[in-house]
């Protein structure tokens, strides 16, 4: 059995890391992220036919489990929103990595990293790609990174970032056209060969 | 990338799209300047934006694409598509697991509708659900499927049940050449006979104006029993001509080789037959295959690949820039061996052999001067060979001045054809045709039996068991005027290829014509019985019926004769027999079925039917 953390504890937490304190950030994390895996495995073995995921359906269903919707303050659903999506996308790579590390033959010998990139294949491998050029995109232009996140990790439509990053949805439009082609650029350039 | 200049990048970026043509070429240029970097990474972002946006490029979202990740490989067999024996999918019973490849499990299994035996590739979950990996799955069906040649797998069906998307292939019970080379050195007739057939399959698709892309010894398969050589894996083929019967997704040579970079199996090790032009990302044609076909027949002759480092990048620049090393003047190389494996292996395309024909011909020709006797062996083979099961009752008929004259017409006629080819349909889960036409074809039997020393005839619709020395006839009409084949296939196990005799059209019978009149009532055959000996299982008789004359049957009929009883004795004939049943055998024909006769009827050009006789 399993305890469900307390709903007022991770309200709580929200509530401190949008004030500004980070070290509730690092307690939250785990919370929402054992939250949002515990969801979203339950959710693909009833929907095993599809394979899909609605990345929004299920953060919402986490936000209305851990978080005790009559003491929060409406800005921190945004807030819910955006380390959602931060979490969803360390989920994603880690099994990205697991999946990848589990095909070679659970790791019995060594590689080296150019040939790790080769071996891992498929949605796994762009996804750890598109990760590591997210790394380098949010160095140079944190927004832009940002943007992707929520939209690709956290399934949330220009008009929701917009709410979540404060700024007009036409710079959302914008931020994504720019990032998008960037990382096609870096993905194409650093395919594994 | 420093953020200013990554500032300065996006500032203009942002503009210049919503531009169109001229106008943001001028105005990248204006804000540019002279700063031709700036330029550059400006325009090469506008190009990424296009692609990324034709490619609908992280469109979706991430858990949807990834969500079989997340699903615990241990737990979940069926996101994998694992499949137990005796399973069910679709008309595919599951007979045993024959291995896993990169994209999905291989099963050996039974198609049920047409009674064979199939390769069945079922995708594994995170493949079915990433969109270029399908469409490269889609490609490879479609491709392969459009080339009707013995030494190219043939492809049945690509479809969907329950969820799960598969492949149903002929199944080759072999090896692939790289399992069979094993480092061993091949001897030269081997070689030779490996590197015909191999060159045999790239010219078919050479003049379909298909580039295979791919071509090393694991898409190579070499059948157990007789040593046939099959091509394998289209996935990566691209069509050369835009106006191509086929199409395919996109064209561009940026796609080419971004594929060729990331398409899972091009995995450490096989990169070693890329051709410099593809090792370089550019532009590749048929003369990539023919040095791919090069680095083999080298590797077949030395046991030894001759561009390979330590790691891909040393491999890529030996590809490039290093002659092969010299090959040992073995009596396995002679001379004009070297001279055209190394003529294979020109860096520059233009000093390679220019088609697959040619280095064929040259293939070809060695062998001939090689051999001492040449292919004698067949027909010592063909001569040891048992008399085929049911065979055409001798009942006085002399047809064999008749047979020369009407053979001599046939052969006039037997020019291949490329409609045949061109028919094969591909298939969602229940196979739905593409065109309107429907053929119809109704048939019944008369069965003579000799029981307790009294004959006994009478009538049946089709299938039912039949015993030692029952004789009978097929009896056929059809609403419409069409063109009728028939072929008995024997019992046969497993996977072996079978021999076909053929029962229609035969030198005498409906004054030795395949066309019938609509109405026409045709007895096959005409004059005498077909009767049944000793060997029980289930005899085969398959019914063709086409709207046109089919020019590569019609030049089966030079081996109706009654002597043999119509088996066909040349191995590619029954080849090419054995691959258009194959090639029409996706759709099912819808059977009727009354008291004294059975109606068939299929849509398409060509009604293909299996009638299943029992023997006991």
């Amino acid at each position: 059995m399993r305890r469900t953390p307390k709903q007022h504890e991770i309200t709580q937490l929200l509530a401190e890391w949008s004030d500004g304190n980070q070290s509730a950030l690092d307690e939250l994390y785990p919370l929402v992220y054992d939250e949002l895996h515990r969801l979203a495995r339950g959710y693909m073995s009833r929907e095993r036919k599809g394979h899909t995921l609605q990345t929004t359906a299920l953060i919402n269903e986490a936000y209305v489990r851990l978080v005790d919707q009559r003491n929060v303050h409406w800005a921190n659903r945004s807030h819910f929103f955006a380390i959602s999506a931060q979490i969803m996308r360390r989920i994603l790579i880690d099994h990205a990595r697991r999946y990848a590390y589990a095909k070679r033959g659970g790791g019995a010998q060594q590689v080296s990293l150019d040939e790790a990139a080769v071996v891992t294949s498929g949605i796994g491998s762009e996804l750890i790609r598109l990760d590591e050029a997210l790394k380098t995109l949010a160095a140079l232009d944190p927004r832009r990174s940002q943007v992707v996140e929520l939209r690709y990790f956290g399934g949330l439509n220009n008009e929701e970032i917009a709410g979540v990053l404060n700024v007009s949805e036409n710079t959302v439009t914008r931020d994504w056209n720019m990032a998008r082609a960037w990382l096609y650029q870096q993905l194409t350039e650093s395919a594994p060969n | 990338m420093t953020p200013e200049r990554w500032q300065q990048i996006s500032r203009i970026f942002k503009s210049a799209i919503s531009l169109d043509g001229e106008a943001r070429h001028v105005y990248v240029a204006e804000q540019c300047g002279a700063d031709d970097s700036l330029r550059s990474e400006v325009e090469k972002l506008i190009a990424s934006h296009k692609q990324a946006s034709a490619e609908e490029f992280i469109g979706g979202r991430a858990a949807e694409k990834g969500a079989v990740l997340i699903i615990d490989p241990d737990e979940d067999d069926a996101a994998r598509g694992r499949l137990n024996e005796g399973q069910q999918l679709g008309s595919y019973v599951v007979l045993k697991r024959l291995g896993a490849g990169g994209m999905g499990e291989v099963y050996l299994a039974r198609d049920s509708r047409l009674d064979r035996t199939v390769a069945l590739k079922v995708l594994s979950a995170d493949v079915s659900s990433d969109k270029r990996r399908m469409q490269r799955f889609r490609q490879e069906a479609r491709v392969a499927s459009t080339l009707n040649q013995p030494n190219i797998l043939t492809i049945f069906e690509f479809g969907e049940v329950d969820g799960l998307t598969f492949l149903a292939t002929e199944f080759i019970d072999g090896e692939t050449l790289r399992d069979y080379l094993h480092g061993k050195q091949l001897k030269l007739p081997e070689v030779l006979d490996i590197a015909i057939q191999i060159l045999a399959a790239l010219d078919a698709a050479h003049e379909a104006r298909i580039v295979h892309r791919d071509i090393k010894p694991e898409n190579v398969m070499i059948r157990r029993r007789d040593h046939v050589v099959k091509v394998l894996d289209f996935g990566l083929a691209k069509v050369t001509e835009k106006k191509s019967a086929i199409a395919t997704h996109r064209e561009s040579d940026l796609e080419a080789a971004t594929e060729m970079k990331t398409a899972p199996g091009m995995l450490m090790g096989t990169i070693n037959y890329m051709s410099p032009e593809q090792a370089q990302a550019q532009t590749v044609d048929e003369r990539s295959d023919i040095w791919s076909t090069g680095v083999m027949l080298y590797e077949m002759v030395t046991g030894v690949m001759p561009f390979s480092g330590p790691t891909t990048g040393h491999t890529l620049v030996q590809i490039i820039d290093k002659e092969p090393p010299p090959l040992p003047k073995a009596a396995a190389a002679p001379a004009e061996l070297q001279r055209i494996i190394l003529k294979a292996m020109a860096k520059s395309a233009e000093d390679r052999y220019q088609t697959a024909k040619d280095m064929l011909i040259d293939l070809r020709n060695l062998r001939k001067q090689l051999d001492a006797g040449p292919s004698t062996t067949d027909d010592t083979d063909l001569g040891a060979k048992k008399k085929r099961v049911l065979v055409i009752a001798l009942v006085a008929i002399a047809v064999v001045t008749a047979a020369i004259f009407a053979v001599n017409i046939w052969r006039a006629q037997s020019a291949r054809s490329a409609a045949v080819v061109s028919t094969v349909p591909m298939s969602t889960p229940v196979p739905v045709p593409v065109s309107n036409p429907q053929r119809t074809l109704t048939y019944w039997i008369t069965v003579q039996q000799v029981r307790d020393g009294e004959q006994k005839t009478y009538t049946v619709r089709g299938e039912i068991n039949f015993e030692h020395n029952d004789q009978i006839r097929l009896n056929l009409r059809s609403p419409q005027a069409g063109c009728l084949y028939v072929f008995n296939e024997g019992p046969r196990g497993g996977s072996a290829t079978p021999e076909f005799n053929i029962a229609f059209p035969t030198p005498t019978a409906n004054n030795g014509s395949s066309r019938l009149n609509a109405g026409q009532e045709i007895r096959i055959p005409d004059q005498s019985w077909l009767y049944f000996d000793t060997q029980q299982g289930i005899e085969r008789l398959w019914l063709i019926f086409a709207e046109d004359a089919l020019p590569e049957l019609e030049a089966l009929k030079r081996f109706a004769s009654p002597k043999t009883g119509g088996l066909i004795t040349d191995p590619e004939q029954n080849k090419l027999v054995e691959n258009f049943l194959l090639s029409h055998s996706s759709s099912k024909p819808e059977v009727e079925r009354g008291d004294t006769l059975t109606t068939v009827k299929m849509p398409g050009k060509v009604l293909l039917h299996p009638l299943m006789l029992e023997h006991h």
